[in-house]
């Protein structure tokens, strides 16, 4: 077991917890095509898409059916019908303009022909292709890769890292696509090393999915790259899949604050994202389905998926064997970081990592209590913040003067509150004090 | 389509840690248990009637302040109880059996209660309740300790050291708790223990007892009988189980450090240079006055400040 000691991990703050992940780390991804899909003209970070079918029209998986200045495409994810172009439920914007489209009943892949070339291309075609095929990141921020792999002027990467962390609790889709797509994550890997110019790539998993490793190593010899490709075994604790959390596990490159990983020399993409850039460099196949874990006690058949983006969440319940009756808290997401969903008749959407279901007793309900000074979220917060004085000060309503505490920086991990033992609602608080940072900047433009 | 049922929305995250700050209360009350068996069998079942009565007056405190100021009931979350036990604790086992109460109400109403509740107070509660019985009972405060198995009363270690310059000189019995003193501060050993099943639970950390002991020791050593000094009072309980006190001790490690070194320092100050033969219960408090100036003075780094990227 000396092993043990050798595992990479981030320095500072974290959790370690029960992950949860047993219930669907040893399930393959099934497949599951619903009758309808509903699919958002937003879906990412940036500027909405505009429709360019109407009702009636007749469209083939793959085909082009919006577009967005400055921001990226989305597909018709089924061969069918558009049967109405409106405002339709949405996981995280509450309503949005949306394609709906009746799957017709004959399902057939459309032929993906081989790029020509295609291990060859310059970096700006395969820039256009990663963009033509609207891919966003896929580890949950949604930030269109296009624009995330086209490196600022003067801004040089060595390291590309491949975030196969998977550190959210119950969540197992990616680590499922390690094992039954290892070849494919590798080439996407190689693919976006080429395009970054960088000359290491380091595979980043966390030591619960050691069996991914061997399989990537094999995937590695076979295909023998250029570069110089690690799988890097880390310690199991979240938020180890937070992009500087990562990096310094994976470099020992600390990001400063306001920074990006590349202003250290390190990218840092999801694995799942790198078989989509793999999928439109070589076949010019568009984002199209969504890998999600389907989990926790409140689903009668917890399963790994793969769906086309649009599939409602009721129609996946119905496909994993309905709801379990003292199911109260749906999330989309992980547990730590994800959305709670109002509805189920909202869709899964390019950035949905996984769908967790808790029933009555996994979810707690108390009041929360005064902070009793103990110093928990501090020892937690794995940016040396103080959420424990933003929640004091914004309670007493005075956000505005929180700065020094770190209220921008925060990126919402959740491990304060998950700690805190008077149940303070940590992340709510510093969410409150950014929006009232954010009033003020606007008032004052 | 199956039945749409009614989802909870809260924000994230959608999971918790096992342990709340009633739980958290609960295990020290309940680490609190071996010491006063043990006070219980050497002086006696009155030792009972003390911790009820301290408890009691601690809760109709924090229950008629709630009431008063129509707040949600805080009675249960076992915070006031902890008061009253702590208040107990410093108390010497033969004063009469109502009196805990009135510190008891004391330390809730005036030391906690009025300046917010939990959380928001400045000294410990305990400690104040104490202090207000010093100043207002002195005499059933400094007379009534028992001698260990025997209905007699019988003045403490420290007193006879301090009137008298006689050290104790049975060195075991000092660390068993084979001695007159205050109910909960008699043995080093069932304070070890109870503070080992906090340090278990992850409820304290060593920062501030090791240096409250560190800090008394480096006086201790210009008395002449460091470990006497060491062994003696209510150091160790108050090391452990006061001065670790969430809310009145500051929160950053160094700040924790300097803070137990403060009171360490202080105990053995008063002790051999004040008026009192003890000085742990006036050394917390005068570093509680200090937290928040050791909070605002010692805060976390941040990665900006973690120097450049290699």
């Amino acid at each position: 077991m000396d092993m043990q000691d050798e595992l990479s991990t981030f320095s500072r703050g974290g959790i370690v917890t029960d992950d949860r992940k047993t219930l669907t780390s040893g399930k393959p991804i099934e497949r599951f095509v619903p009758k309808e899909v509903v699919i958002p003209l937003i879906q990412h970070l940036g500027n909405p898409c505009r429709a360019t079918v109407a009702r009636k029209a007749k469209v083939t998986r793959g085909d082009r059916i919006g577009n967005a200045i400055g921001g990226v495409p989305i597909h018709a994810s089924v061969s069918g019908v558009v049967k109405r172009v409106a405002l339709q439920p949405h996981p995280t914007l509450v309503e949005a303009e949306a394609v709906v489209i009746e799957t017709a009943s004959e399902l057939q892949e459309p032929v993906w022909e081989e790029v020509s070339n295609w291990e060859e291309l310059s970096k700006e075609k395969m820039l256009e292709q990663i963009a033509d095929a609207g891919i966003v990141g896929l580890g949950g921020a949604t930030f269109p890769t296009h624009r995330k792999l086209n490196l600022p002027e003067g801004i040089k990467v060595d390291t590309l890292i491949l975030n196969g962390a998977e550190c959210e609790p119950y969540l197992t889709s990616d680590h499922r696509l390690l094992l039954e797509q290892a070849k494919d994550v590798v080439w996407g890997a190689v693919l976006i090393a080429k395009i970054v110019g960088a000359q290491r790539i380091l595979i980043g998993i966390e030591e619960n999915k050691i069996d991914a490793a061997e399989i990537l190593n094999k995937a590695i010899a076979k295909i023998n790259p250029s570069q110089k490709v690690f799988v890097v075994i880390c310690k199991t604790r979240y938020p180890q899949g937070s992009e500087k959390q990562l990096v310094e596990a994976l470099t020992y490159r600390a990001v400063p604050s306001g920074k990006l990983p590349m202003h250290v020399g390190v990218l840092v993409q999801n694995v799942a994202t790198a078989v989509a850039c793999y999928s439109a460099i070589r076949y010019r196949k568009p984002l199209l389905d969504r890998m999600i874990t389907v989990t926790g006690r409140g689903i009668m058949e917890p399963k790994n998926l793969i769906v086309p983006i649009g599939t409602l969440v009721q129609d996946i319940v119905d496909f994993c064997g309905g709801l379990h009756p003292r199911t109260v808290k749906v999330i989309s997401g992980g547990p730590m970081m994800g959305k709670a969903l109002g509805r189920l008749d909202c869709p899964v959407i390019k950035g949905t990592g996984g769908l967790i279901f808790l029933t009555v007793e996994e979810v707690r309900r108390e009041h929360y209590g005064p902070c009793i000074s103990c110093g928990r979220c501090l020892d937690a917060c794995p940016l040396g913040l103080e959420p424990n004085q933003i929640s004091i000060y914004t309670e007493a309503g005075r956000q505005l003067e929180t700065e020094s505490f770190g209220t921008k920086e925060c990126f919402e991990c959740g491990c304060c509150a998950f700690v805190c033992p008077a149940m303070r609602p940590l992340v709510q608080f510093i969410q409150v004090a950014k929006q009232s940072f954010m009033t003020r900047e606007v008032m004052h433009v | 389509m199956s039945e749409s049922p009614s989802l909870m929305i809260s924000p994230g995250p959608h999971l918790k840690a096992e342990l709340t700050t009633k739980q958290i209360m609960w295990w020290v009350n309940a680490s609190l248990v071996p010491l006063f068996c043990w006070a219980i069998t050497i002086y006696g079942l009155r030792v009972v009637g003390l911790l009820i009565s301290g408890s009691l007056g601690a809760l109709v405190g924090e229950g008629l302040v709630n009431y008063l100021r129509k707040q949600r009931q805080t009675m249960l979350d076992g915070s006031a109880v902890l008061t009253g036990l702590l208040l107990v604790g410093t108390l010497p086992p033969g004063m009469p059996l109502w009196m805990p109460s009135v510190g008891g109400f004391v330390a809730i109403v005036f030391a906690k209660m009025l300046f917010g509740g939990l959380g928001y107070n400045v000294f410990n509660p305990a400690l104040i309740g104490r202090a207000f019985l010093m100043a207002t009972f002195p005499l059933a405060m400094t007379t009534t300790w028992l001698k260990p198995f025997e209905a007699v009363t019988q003045a403490t270690p420290l007193n006879v050291w301090k009137l008298e310059g006689v050290f104790f000189n049975n060195t075991l019995h000092l660390f068993l708790g084979l001695r007159s003193g205050s109910v909960g501060e008699v043995s080093v050993l069932l304070i070890l223990i109870g503070a080992l099943i906090l340090l278990f639970k992850g409820i304290i950390k060593l920062y501030i007892p090791l240096s409250v002991l560190a800090g008394l020791l480096a006086i201790a050593f210009f008395s002449g009988n460091a470990l006497f000094q060491f062994l003696t009072g209510g150091l160790w309980f108050g090391a452990f189980y006061m001065a670790t006190d969430y809310v009145t001790a500051p929160i950053n490690p160094k700040a924790q450090v300097i803070f137990g070194l403060g009171i360490g320092i202080l105990t053995g100050i008063i002790r051999l240079w004040g008026g009192y033969p003890e000085g742990i219960c006036y050394a917390i408090l005068i570093m509680n006055a200090v937290t928040p100036a050791l909070n605002h003075w010692f805060r976390p780094t941040r990665p900006e400040q973690m120097g450049a990227p290699s």
